[in-house]
């Protein structure tokens, strides 16, 4: 994955709601999404100019979990923002 | 909802120039525009919160100023406008049966220096009620809603004169039924309940009938008096008003916790008001307490006109008729009693 190409859409809001999990606004589409924790690390992470390495990393340490385990959920959230183009 | 699309068009924040130009304007309501909700918003920078209702102040802000900015945005506006301005974090949130002496504690928060007090903000009530009507339990809309309601409350909340450092919020006596949720969005928040007799309550609420009292939308009244909305549609004005207040009770008494306080009006006194600003967790100035001492002798609802306050419970219980009566011994008395017992509780242990 190419980290340029994962900068977060100025059209997107995110705010955390419920501990660490959060809502997403897509504010050209009216699209609203629920994140859970993962997935709320993975674009606050990005929002931060976070690599997806130190994603997973972040991941990794919080969660307790392999890191080949925490690369696959990383890599599955960034793909799922992709798909609903939450990226510039 | 009302709908405003003739004089309102929607604005739309497509820069960071567009979000910042609402900073010092307010929600003053939620309306619906060309069939999208959303939020009705006022340029009020210059303009302070010094009445007993937000909504009295708002229509003082036009009257002074009729071709005031207003403006239509989507609720979603709310988390843009939240992440710009400077806000102050809830103080404490005030909720009430109605009738009851909320508003002179309301007031009595206006007195505490550098304090914004939110009076039944009409954005408020109807964001609340859309839980009633546009979610169910535990689906996004529901978590929408919240975050939207947490938006509005930092956005009226912002700091306009800079020097703020207290908010109090004081929710309608509908938001009540809606109280386990907000408690969900603010667990920290010290929150105050008032209530009052339900006899001198009801012959209140029956003698000036409020908007909720009056609300077409069945649905929200089945809600607030714990029942259908069919049941609703079939029952006198006395044993609705009545089945809502039980239904307040009991709300309050299953959910009343170490981090809230229950008042009676029959309580209402200056050493009281003094130890729910303590409860609040503020300290009082000298000058604070003159103020305070002052304000809690004016009949609450137009402090502007020094007329004085003049206690009402024998003279309410005289005029209650015998079906007031039986309402509240079937459907208050139970709920009431319970609330009393657990007051002397839940007070004790605060």
């Amino acid at each position: 994955m190419n980290a340029s190409n994962l900068v977060p859409g100025k059209h997107v809001v995110v705010t955390d709601f419920d501990g660490g999990e959060g809502i997403m606004v897509d504010l050209n589409t009216k699209k609203y999404f629920q994140l859970n924790e993962t997935a709320m690390l993975v674009w606050k992470g990005l929002e931060s100019g976070k690599s997806v390495e130190q994603i997973v990393d972040d991941v990794t340490l919080t969660y307790e979990v392999e890191p080949e385990h925490a690369a696959k959920s990383v890599r599955r959230v960034v793909e799922n923002f992709q798909s609903y183009k939450l990226f510039e | 909802m009302v709908s405003l699309s003739s004089d309102l068009t929607k604005y739309s924040l497509n820069t960071s120039d567009d979000v910042l130009s609402l900073r010092g304007w307010l929600p003053v309501d939620a309306v619906v525009v060309d069939g999208r909700p959303g939020l009705r918003w006022m340029d009020l920078a210059d303009v302070q919160f010094s009445e007993p209702f937000f909504s009295q102040t708002i229509k003082r802000a036009i009257t002074a100023k009729p071709d005031r900015g207003q403006r239509f945005t989507e609720f979603d506006a709310l988390l843009q406008v939240e992440k710009v301005v400077e806000s102050v974090a809830p103080t404490g949130f005030i909720f009430h049966s109605s009738r009851c002496g909320s508003t002179l504690v309301a007031n009595t928060c206006k007195a505490l220096s550098g304090s914004i007090v939110i009076s039944e903000a009409t954005a408020i009530d109807k964001l609340i009620a859309r839980f009633i009507t546009d979610t169910s339990v535990g689906d996004l809309r529901e978590k929408l809603y919240s975050v939207f309601l947490r938006s509005l409350v930092r956005v009226l909340g912002q700091q306009r004169a800079g020097d703020e450092q207290h908010l109090f919020v004081k929710f309608s006596c509908c938001s009540v039924v809606q109280l386990e949720r907000i408690r969900r969005i603010w667990p920290e928040v010290p929150w105050l309940f008032m209530y009052r007799d339900p006899v001198e309550t009801i012959v209140s609420n029956l003698t000036t009938v409020p908007e909720w009292l009056a609300d077409e939308d069945n649905r929200v009244l089945g809600a607030l008096a714990g029942t259908t909305s069919v049941e609703v549609s079939k029952m006198s004005r006395e044993e609705l008003c009545a089945r809502t207040l039980g239904n307040f009770y009991s709300t309050v008494e299953s959910l009343a916790s170490d981090n809230c306080m229950l008042l009676n009006y029959n309580q209402l006194s200056l050493a009281v008001i003094l130890q729910i600003i303590r409860f609040f967790r503020v300290e009082l100035e000298a000058n604070e307490v003159a103020t305070i001492t002052a304000t809690s002798k004016l009949y609450s609802k137009d402090v502007s006109s020094g007329q004085n306050f003049i206690p009402d419970s024998i003279s309410k219980r005289t005029q209650a008729s015998n079906l007031v009566r039986q309402m509240a011994a079937e459907w208050c008395a139970g709920p009431y009693n319970a609330l009393e017992a657990k007051r002397a509780l839940v007070n004790r242990e605060s």
